[in-house]
């Protein structure tokens, strides 16, 4: 990160580097956790494997801040969210806060609104409502 | 924001080790990496080190003159947690005092909200100390929405120290 520019990530300033790394949603890294859990487990009787207190709080909190719990919901999320030309970033957080209204999505994640980009409100009015039909299927 | 990240690292396998071959010497690499990856806990850069993913190479051993010691450079991919400034997110309150409370989100304990970032609210004490305005509480176990306004990177702890407030729409206490 450059020293000029301050981070913020309502603005999307986050560095480059991170602009363009892969964010997880909470509901994403459940599943993932979920999973190496199991795998360590399995791996226990070499060198006495159990979970690291990052790990453990971790996954205490993914678990409780997921808002889809079923895989194929998850995966559907991201594929939809994907659509609307948002940055990892943006997208993650929507994923996580599941706003409601357009209003509580441009609060959420100001960037969507910012730097010129064409996010019209109907399309994150269509966006919102997709995501909710996910949940009422789930 | 939870990040999934590929870095490269160097794997050292001591010199007993090293009779294993083929698939045992590949777990020796991939438990001594988990190991060094759990003990590292966190970065300044990378935030916190949650668990690693895919192991993507193991390049070819280098011996160590002094110690005898093979050193495996491997790149894998991995998951860390780092907050940003602006960034919203929602946490559990585990502390309250008379001028602020304190949050838990992601493996983040150190989350600070002072009461002068709580619009509104006023501190009531007692043996479950609250920060009430008209229409809700923030209390112990209560889930807040905030906004990240600062961090910090405490090098000798290796762990980040945040400040975050309520001033904005959709922040505050989350039923």
């Amino acid at each position: 990160m450059s020293g000029e520019e301050e981070e913020n990530a309502a603005e999307l300033k986050i560095g480059d580097e991170f602009l363009k790394a892969k964010c997880l949603m909470n509901c994403e890294v459940a599943l993932i956790l979920e999973h190496k859990y199991e795998q360590l487990q399995q791996m226990s009787d070499d060198a006495g494997n159990h979970v690291s207190q990052v790990f453990e709080k971790s996954q205490q909190y993914v678990k409780r801040f997921s808002r889809y719990k079923n895989p194929d919901a998850v995966r559907q999320v991201r594929e939809i969210l994907s659509r609307y030309q948002l940055a990892e970033f943006e997208l993650c957080v929507l994923g996580n806060l599941c706003p409601e209204t357009v209003e509580e999505a441009i609060a959420m994640v100001p960037s969507i609104k910012t730097k010129g980009r064409a996010h019209d409100d109907e399309a994150i009015e269509k966006m919102l409502n997709d995501l909710s039909l996910i949940k009422k299927f789930e | 924001m939870f990040l999934k990240v590929q870095l490269p690292w160097n794997v050292i396998i001591p010199a007993e080790n090293l009779d294993a071959k083929g698939l045992l010497l590949q777990r020796s690499i991939i438990i001594r990496l988990l190991e060094d990856f759990a003990a590292r806990k966190a970065t300044k850069d990378l935030g916190y080190y949650l668990a690693v993913t895919t192991l993507e190479s193991i390049g070819e051993g280098r011996v160590r003159q002094q110690t005898g010691d093979v050193m495996f450079p491997v790149v894998f991919s991995g998951i860390t947690f780092k907050l940003y400034r602006g960034e919203i997110l929602e946490g559990v309150v585990h502390k309250v005092l008379k001028h602020g409370v304190f949050l838990r989100c992601g493996p983040v304990e150190n989350i600070y909200l002072s009461h002068l970032k709580m619009p509104g609210y006023s501190y009531m004490p007692g043996e479950n100390p609250v920060f009430n305005d008209k229409v809700s509480r923030i209390e112990k176990d209560i889930v807040v929405r905030f906004i990240v306004i600062g961090t910090k990177w405490l090098e000798a702890e290796r762990e980040f120290q945040a400040l975050v407030s309520l001033e904005g729409h959709y922040l505050g206490p989350v039923s």
